[in-house]
């Protein structure tokens, strides 16, 4: 169901980019850098959103809580940079954005480095993007990406000092790839995808057990996880495959053999149709 | 010295200012200011100094620009923006905002608003205050003090965003352009039609009538099939040697032949469309070929206005791709109806209600209508069901 609501979202996005692409005329390239000092060391708030381009999203040590560097043509992009003291939210990237069809040559880009030393709410709200990720050393308390069609990659080389409640990426029609997603430090990850490839790198600092749900409606799913930690399968595929790599069918489920004894456990629960799940226990 | 530091907030007249810059070089300056700036802050240019016109008028260009730039902050009024370095010394509070042109802002003191520099950086030293946003165009923003406010610098073009609407009116006349000679184009073909193929034509329309929904159908069917048609008729061409001679021919006449059948729809289409929304009035005197044109160039025209309409609202790109998308459903439904009703009725030869000979009833006896010589021998009757219940005495 998740999938089909994924594949009527991705052909909303497409069809809404059909509809705002524009020619090839005019531009109008600007540069815009947006910096605050961070004040204090209460949580924030964070949302990004960001229709087409390059993202790169980085902590800072510098004593920032926010640094935003946009590239943008300003008569397809109107740069928004928000923050609410009250409310304690920021809001940055770009409030509307006509995709353009064709355009290698000048790619938007916008490059943001949140800090390191603040607990954040972090929510990423994407179109077309090709992103790169880097959440290593940010304090996050919780993570949801949603995005239409991109090609990212999500980091975590490093603990996050926070406890994150849950981690949500909802991408439409993506190749997205995850790596060390134990450092996340959370008990829950909800991945859908409408079209294309995941894989999950579930390396990693692992300090409790781990809870992943993958949606795909068509495409693959690679999970790479260690081979100490346990393994729990649950799967409902149509005309899809399932390589299990040496899982055990038990009731309605797959095992690893060191279920039982692992000291971290990974149970997942996926659901996939006309793809192919993968489990690579390194 | 307390006349120097209450110096410090004070505003520089730009046209005094403009002087100045063009007067020197404010950079070679520039350093030996900065190191003093506790005690000795950017005092003004002289005023007798020679300055342009065009110089004057391209800094308040510059500072326009700036202004109306949607990610500027607020400048203040351009009689208090300085030009050339400036600086807010230690220990002295200066209510923003202030700003200055072609120089770097240096603040070690307090500034209770907006820091800004145009074409200048902004440097808030350690210990200095920004209450507002330290703000450069054109340079950097170095603040080792702090800034309450947001940190922002803007590059490259400055100014008001572009709305290009020479762009787009030369757009939205071509795109008119486009939909008036399709129009103009479609008349043209559907007149050829109605006069060389008219019987067709009218075949295609019949079917169309009989029954809309199975010739759209079959329109949907038939664009499915288009592509592997041609694809099993190229492998069955490719099978036999000779025939792979004849493949691009047989590709060009099926491309051909697709497309005459799809506009020989259309225009059935469109023809049903034109009586059904101004029927021939009751009583009046006119031809069966005259109400068919009548018919087809309201059809036509009905679906190219909204082709029309669409161009009409090129210039605005949401709305004109909302009257596109309207224009080629309604399109595409016409079309693939009326390639329906041309399938259906195998290019408007076959008629409804028409009846081949393979359905008509074999003939049960018709050895009575014989021809037989009509003197000379007895002639032969036709049989009936009462002598063959009765049969021979």
């Amino acid at each position: 169901m998740i999938g089909y609501v994924l594949a009527a979202r991705l052909a909303a996005s497409a069809t809404a980019a059909l509809l705002l692409a524009t020619p090839l005329s005019a531009q109008s390239w600007r540069t815009l850098d947006v910096a605050r000092q961070l004040h204090d060391s209460g949580t924030y708030t964070v949302t990004v959103q960001y229709g087409a381009g390059r993202l790169a999203l980085h902590a800072t040590e510098s004593p920032l809580l926010y640094d935003m560097r946009l590239r943008y043509d300003a008569e397809r992009t109107e740069p928004v940079h928000s923050f609410s003291p009250g409310s304690r939210t920021i809001r940055l990237g770009v409030r509307k954005q006509h995709v353009r069809l064709r355009d290698d040559e000048n790619p938007a880009e916008l490059q943001v480095d949140l800090a390191d030393r603040v607990p954040l709410d972090l929510s990423l709200e994407l179109g077309a993007v090709e992103a790169d990720l880097d959440l290593s050393r940010l304090r996050l308390n919780d993570l949801q990406v949603e995005s239409g069609a991109s090609e990212a990659t999500l980091r975590f080389d490093s603990p996050n000092p926070e406890q994150m409640r849950s981690m949500r990426l909802d991408v439409g029609a993506a190749s997205l790839k995850a790596v060390r997603l134990a450092n996340a430090n959370t008990r829950n990850i909800q991945v859908n995808a409408g079209v294309g490839t995941v894989d999950l790198d579930l390396g990693g600092d692992w300090r409790q057990d781990i809870a992943l749900n993958v949606e795909v409606a068509v495409g693959g799913v690679r999970v790479h996880v260690p081979s100490d930690v346990g393994v729990r399968v649950e799967m409902r595929k149509v005309l899809a495959s399932f390589e299990h790599d040496g899982l055990v069918k038990r009731g309605g489920a797959y095992f690893s053999d060191n279920w039982d004894s692992a000291p971290y456990k990974l149970s997942i629960r996926t659901g996939t149709t006309l793809g192919k799940f993968e489990l690579d226990r390194r | 010295m307390r006349r120097l530091l209450r110096a410090a907030g004070r505003t520089v007249p730009l046209v005094a200012a403009l002087a100045a810059v063009a007067a020197s070089p404010a950079g070679a300056r520039l350093g030996g200011q900065q190191a003093d700036t506790q005690v000795a802050p950017t005092a003004p240019r002289p005023a007798s100094a020679v300055t342009t016109a065009d110089q004057q008028a391209s800094l308040r260009d510059r500072i326009a620009d700036v202004r109306r730039d949607p990610n500027a902050v607020p400048l203040p009024p351009t009689n208090e923006i300085t030009v050339g370095p400036r600086s807010v010394p230690a220990g002295t509070r200066v209510a923003g905002p202030i700003a200055t042109a072609k120089g770097r802002l240096d603040v070690y003191g307090e500034v209770a608003g907006d820091a800004i520099a145009i074409d200048g950086d902004v440097v808030v030293h350690p210990g200095a205050v920004v209450g507002g946003n330290a703000f450069s165009v054109g340079g950097r923003v170095r603040a080792e003090g702090l800034v309450r406010g947001e940190i922002r610098t803007i590059q490259g073009k400055v100014g008001p965003v572009p709305t290009a609407p020479a762009a787009s009116a030369a757009d939205t006349g071509h795109a008119l352009k486009l939909a008036l000679g399709w129009l103009a184009m479609l008349i043209v073909v559907g007149l050829g039609v109605l006069v060389a193929a008219g019987e067709y034509l009218d075949g295609v329309v019949e079917a169309l009538e009989e029954s809309f929904s199975r010739a759209f159908l079959a329109g949907v069917a038939g664009q499915l099939a288009i592509l592997p048609v041609v694809v099993l008729a190229v492998v069955a061409l490719a099978i036999t040697l000779l025939g792979i001679l004849l493949i691009p021919f047989a590709v060009v006449a099926y491309a051909l032949a697709v497309a005459g059948l799809v506009m020989l729809g259309f225009l059935a289409a469109a023809q049903v469309t034109g009586r059904a929304l101004r029927p021939v009035p009751k009583g009046a005197i006119i031809s069966a070929r005259g109400a068919a044109l009548r018919g087809l160039v309201i059809g036509i025209t009905a679906y190219l206005l909204l082709w029309i309409v669409a161009a009409a609202f090129t210039w605005q790109p949401l709305a004109g791709a909302i009257l596109r998308t309207i224009a080629l459903c309604v399109t595409w439904v016409a079309a693939t109806a009326g390639l329906g009703a041309a399938l259906l009725s195998r290019a408007g030869t076959r008629r409804v209600g028409e009846v081949t000979p393979a359905a008509l009833p074999e003939p049960e006896d018709l050895s009575w209508m014989t021809p037989t010589p009509v003197t000379g021998v007895v002639a032969a009757r036709r049989p009936t069901p009462a002598a063959s219940v009765k049969g021979p005495r």
